[in-house]
């Protein structure tokens, strides 16, 4: 996408003075959001590696003076974070697990299988994307609580099989692989089971990459949830820093974040990692209600 | 190979045997693939979509159960003085969001589509805050806003007076959506780029043959190329504020002196905080009904999306 011949801008508008001014302008303004969006990152890295003086030095320092790493083994060990970490990994596991094979038969059974009454059931479907969740968010507590699974990872795993947006996402993509692919499979023998095993699945890779980083953000972020469906030992990750660091009074700056960078860190590192896919998941899900 | 539906109330029962096995060998892949998909949406989407409306005429008592109040739930709503805080302060926050954030990854995208160089690079700068999770962007953004934190010490150094961004009620709602727009505009903004890098460029260049400066080919083409995109992430952005409760519990619980109580923050704390399910059912009702317009509008601008 680098080199194109052009954009709003032609060979020739550069040339006018005037206009590389409002280049140079428009390159200052996105300098300065690049800069505005690395340093609130940088410095919670950098916070949590300062002395406890430092964090409150007044006008406040950008690199550490002193390196201290005990932060890190201190807010380590401040609270579990490894038991809580398990849970959100658990929920995670389980969320992508029912996705794939809830949503993943389903979409495949909307796409390549025949159905009765195929618009009535995506009316059921689809049009649940349109009911804002907030709306129902007291009910859902209610009635997770009347079907007894308060304060259970299964209050998490079997709703993430409840998306209409994932649904709509398989669909498509299901649409884009060839129906003589499966007729072949099915002269030969194979059961519409193993259609979706040995051939819808590993020709979807990619879709399943991109709503496994979905997923995967989703449990790492949400704290709001599970804080009123999860008790104890159970609560995830994000919860827990709401409830012992982001209100914890006693907690010192420094170690405070040293912890939110523990925190930070593994989400940032699979961006970069899995960019491409990302990337790719914007396009589809970016539009999403 | 199946028999005639009209018929069938006629048919001997054998024949009716014989057209339901035709029936159930059809569909009975797609049936039974569709199935666990049916049973999760219906009891974790339908069921409390419906119980919703249900519990809105119910006092929700989970010791006693259950007792019908008939329209007790909308009358305490309304008789509520907080409810019209919190619809004020919903709208606000609506506001602030279009005013303060609605246009920047417009304009971000714009700018950025006219880089030869590093837009790899700034493109995912731009998104990097989406991927920093809530609970740390509160605690980050928390200590940015206090009377000692950096940006009071910048303005100080500007021989500016400080500013109070969480505990004055005039700042707190406009804290909260600044640091919004910081961690969301990555998103948005990548939409609009995508959009307007695949507009065609001969159209810029008929434009400008035909003798149109930058802004009026920004007015006249780049613009209205992303009009009906724009009209959708203004729904949508509608759509996610009115909702808003998160940022605004965990960064001020609702404070200052309910400045920041939006009405899904009010929802939300008569259940937890006073335990009055059912009238925080009906208070989700009667946003239902508000926000069921907006979705009907959503609907249609991506209708037309798809059609274009």
């Amino acid at each position: 996408m680098q080199n194109l011949d052009r954009g709003i801008l032609s060979v020739y508008d550069y040339r006018k003075k005037s206009n590389s001014i409002l280049f140079f302008i428009a390159v200052i303004a996105i300098v300065g959001m690049v800069a505005s969006m690395l340093y609130p990152i940088l410095i919670t890295v950098f916070n949590g590696l300062k002395s406890r003086e430092e964090v409150f030095a007044f006008p406040p320092t950008f690199v550490p003076s002193q390196w201290v790493w005990e932060n890190f083994d201190k807010g380590w060990h401040y609270i579990d974070l490894m038991q809580f970490l398990r849970n959100t990994l658990s929920i995670f596991a389980g969320n992508l697990v029912a996705t794939v094979l809830i949503l993943g038969l389903a979409a495949f059974s909307l796409s390549k299988l025949q159905i009765p009454y195929r618009k009535p059931i995506y009316f059921f479907f689809l049009s649940t994307l349109f009911i804002p969740p907030t709306t129902y968010i007291i009910p859902n507590f209610v009635n997770l609580r009347d079907l007894g699974l308060l304060n259970t990872f299964w209050a998490f795993w079997l709703p993430a099989g409840a998306s209409a947006f994932y649904l709509l996402l398989l669909k498509n993509f299901f649409d884009g692989i060839h129906n003589e692919m499966f007729e072949a499979a099915r002269i030969d023998g194979a059961s519409e089971w193993r259609c979706f095993i040995q051939i819808a699945l590993p020709l979807s890779v990619p879709i399943f990459s991109t709503l496994a980083i979905f997923v995967f953000s989703n449990a790492w972020n949400d704290w709001f949830w599970p804080n009123l469906v999860l008790q104890g030992d159970n609560i995830p990750l994000a919860t827990a820093i709401y409830k012992f660091v982001i209100n914890a009074r006693g907690l010192p700056m420094n170690v405070r974040f040293a912890i939110l960078t523990m925190v930070m860190l593994p989400p940032i590192i699979v961006f970069l990692v899995f960019q491409k896919y990302i990337m790719r998941g914007l396009q589809l899900g970016g539009v999403k209600g | 190979m199946s028999q005639p539906v009209h018929a069938s109330a006629e048919l001997a029962p054998a024949a009716r045997r014989i057209a339901a096995a035709a029936f159930v060998r059809k569909y009975f892949w797609g049936i039974l693939f569709l199935l666990p998909a049916v049973i999760v949406f219906l009891l974790f989407l339908w069921m409390p979509i419906v119980k919703g409306f249900i519990y809105s005429f119910y006092h929700v008592d989970f010791v006693k159960g259950n007792e019908f109040v008939g329209w007790d739930n909308y009358r305490a709503v309304l008789d509520n003085p907080d409810v019209g805080i919190a619809v004020k302060n919903t709208l606000y926050y609506m506001f602030l969001g279009l005013v303060i954030g609605f246009w920047v990854p417009i304009l971000f995208a714009i700018l950025i589509s006219e880089l030869r160089r590093f837009q790899g690079f700034v493109r995912v700068i731009a998104y990097l805050p989406n991927v920093l999770p809530v609970i740390v962007l509160y605690g980050l953004w928390r200590w940015f806003y206090d009377p000692v934190g950096p940006v009071n010490a910048g303005l100080t150094q500007l021989g500016q007076d400080q500013i109070l961004f969480m505990s004055d009620p005039k700042w707190s709602m406009v804290s909260i959506v600044i640091m919004e727009t910081w961690q969301q505009f990555g998103a948005g903004m990548l939409i609009y780029l995508a959009a307007i890098l695949s507009i065609p460029r001969d159209w810029y260049e008929a434009a400008e043959i035909d003798g149109a400066g930058i802004w009026q080919r920004i007015r006249h083409v780049t613009l209205p190329s992303i009009r009906g995109l724009i009209g959708l992430l203004f729904i949508l952005q509608l759509i996610a504020t009115s909702q808003g409760l998160q940022a605004q519990l965990a960064m001020l619980d609702g404070g200052p002196n309910k400045a920041t109580l939006t009405y899904a923050l009010l929802i939300v704390k008569s259940a937890f905080n006073q335990l009055n399910y059912g009238v925080a059912a009906a208070m989700g009702v009667l946003m239902f009904l508000v926000l069921g317009a907006l979705a009907v509008i959503q609907y249609r601008l991506s209708e037309r999306g798809e059609r274009a």
